[in-house]
């Protein structure tokens, strides 16, 4: 009844099962203020949809939910577009390289296994780091101390590269070469992994660039557009793998389910949300990590010939 | 000798009426002929798509069974998709992970087959005349030559169990049924990820184990409407479709910014 079928994918999906999806990565996602494309593409991959049409479609959804939120953070002011600026041109030369890479990890036939390989280490690294901090600031709290331990901030080593740049939103007069080069990991990321990447880049900016926590979401969100955006079309030139109609189903219900999760959201502790995100985080890189180490029920495996192996 | 010739040329004279007379008696029924139809030659797939069954049907003209009980005739009926070439792959642990090794290629396997029949096909007539119409699974030879080896026979075993598993490879010896004397029907159930393109339709009547009828005809399986339009955009015109769904997402975005910036 509630059957969709997707062009590109060439499989049915149950509309209502995908909408929930997105709504249900959209409420995550407004709930701890992250993009929710690290969910996304997994559970995508989870409920059957190939790896690479994943990637590309979850890139794509994150367009639709990162031009809602960068237009909340544009009225409040807080996007640094000189940063952002800088951060979109390393983006899209490292969303080149990852569409290429996987387009040739594809052929290969090992795209599946190596985006959930890099999840699985990603997240992995990310959830621990996460839940480590929030559990030590839960103790702080409970200790009677403030949550937050950050120090005022302090030149590091990143304040002495050359080409510096003046960027007047976040008061900062530093080296071109950081920014650039945070953009062009998180480009790659995304193109690779079907991510925003805000929870690469966010906590690079606070702690390396040491920009305002205020600028931080609204220049990632910003930034996050333009490389989706970027990521998308060359997902859809070089490799096919973009299906249009999955990433509207998806857009409509994480613009929905988001508005929701940010009111969730306020009625909970920052540390306690953090830790909750990193118990999250965890068990899909666990699940991912099931998936490899467990004897498979089926060896072997067909897909269509891409090019001469 | 008179009479002798007389009487031969008596003979022949009536040789003919003979035959006749014999011919009556046990007359040469007229030929077998094969009639056979699709119950839709055209199948659109469009976003409700889940799947389709087709039915096959068609008669046999002239059929020589005098009651409606099986035996005489046998139909194979034979539905494929074109040809297309593919990867298998098997999954080796490598460091405790499992990874995909390099594969075999098969460079041409039917993108959909299915093989009916009112018994089982080696029952039907010679496992050479199967092979000749490509009647069984077995007998597809997916485009490079069997061979011996184990590994190529797990392969083998391996790329038509997954493509029985995802209902794109079907066989069923009971598929035809006859309904009386000389018709006769039989449904495909085409599953919802079945490739485009121009299948062919084959069916086949044989008696006593020797092919005496064909009739082979074309089903045409596409996209349509909506569907189609993003299909051929996508792989037509790649850039564009790009740029066009991101056009979606942004106003999408822009939507769901308006829908709800009150609060």
């Amino acid at each position: 009844m509630f059957q969709v079928y997707l062009p590109i994918a060439e499989i049915s999906v149950n509309l209502v099962l995908m909408l929930g999806l997105g709504a249900a990565v959209g409420f995550l996602s407004g709930m701890f203020g992250v993009g929710g494309g690290f969910l996304l593409t997994p559970f995508l991959m989870f409920s059957g949809i190939p790896p690479s049409i994943a990637v590309a479609t979850g890139a794509n959804q994150i367009v639709a939910t990162s031009v809602s939120g960068a237009l909340a953070q544009w009225r409040r002011n807080n996007i640094d577009f000189h940063m952002g600026a800088l951060l979109i041109v390393g983006g899209v030369a490292g969303a080149l390289i990852g569409v290429i890479l996987l387009k040739m990890l594809r052929e290969a036939g090992q795209a599946g296994l190596i985006i959930s390989l890099t999840y699985v280490v990603l997240l992995g690294t990310v959830g621990l780091l996460m839940l480590v901090e929030s559990i030590g600031a839960m103790r702080r709290t409970r200790a009677g101390r403030p949550a937050s331990g950050r120090k005022p901030g302090q030149h590091n080593w990143i304040h002495r590269l050359p080409l510096k740049l003046r960027f007047p939103r976040s008061r900062l007069y530093i080296s071109a070469i950081p920014p650039l080069v945070i953009g062009w990991v998180v480009g790659l990321l995304t193109a690779f992994l079907g991510v925003g990447g805000g929870f690469i880049m966010v906590p690079a900016m606070i702690y390396l660039l040491r920009m305002p926590t205020n600028i931080v979401i609204g220049t990632s969100i910003f930034q996050i557009i333009f490389v989706t955006a970027v990521v998308s079309v060359l997902h859809a030139t070089f490799n096919q793998t973009l299906d249009v109609v999955l990433a509207l189903i998806l857009a409509a219900g994480g613009v929905m389910g988001g508005q929701f999760g940010v009111k969730a959201g306020q009625k909970l502790r920052g540390e306690h949300l953090r830790a909750l995100l990193a118990v999250m985080v965890l068990a899909v890189a666990i699940r991912l990590l099931f998936d490899l180490v467990l004897k498979p029920a089926e060896l072997y495996s067909i897909s269509p010939l891409l090019a001469g192996v | 000798m008179m009479r002798r010739a007389l009487l031969l040329a008596t003979l022949l004279g009536f040789m003919p009426l003979v035959a006749a007379a014999a011919q009556a008696a046990s007359p040469t029924p007229p030929k077998e002929e094969l009639q056979a139809e699709l119950s839709t030659r055209e199948i659109s797939i469009q976003s409700n798509f889940t799947g389709i069954e087709i039915l096959v049907y068609g008669s046999i003209d002239f059929s020589q069974t005098k009651a409606p009980d099986p035996g005489n005739y046998d139909v194979i009926a034979i539905i494929r998709a074109p040809s297309q070439p593919l990867v298998a792959r098997r999954k080796e642990r490598v460091a405790g992970i499992w990874v995909n090794s390099r594969g075999e290629v098969y460079p041409a396997v039917p993108g959909f087959y299915a093989a009916l029949s009112t018994r089982p096909f080696r029952a039907i007539t010679s496992d050479e005349t199967l092979k000749t119409l490509g009647v069984g699974i077995v007998n597809l030879d997916f485009g490079r030559p069997a061979t011996e080896d184990l590994r190529e026979a797990q392969y083998r075993s391996a790329v038509i169990r997954l493509k029985q598993k995802q209902q794109l490879f079907q066989e069923d010896d009971d598929g035809v049924s006859f309904v009386g004397r000389s018709l006769f029907r039989a449904t495909v159930a085409l599953p919802v990820n079945v490739p485009t393109g121009r299948y062919t339709a084959d069916v086949y009547l044989f008696r006593d184990g020797e092919l005496i009828g064909k009739n082979l005809s074309t089903l045409e399986v596409n996209k349509a409407g909506f569907e189609r339009t993003i299909y051929l955009l996508a792989f037509n015109q790649p850039f564009a479709y790009g740029l066009l769904a991101v056009l979606v997402a942004v106003l999408t975005g822009l939507a769901g910014w308006f829908a709800f910036r009150r609060e």
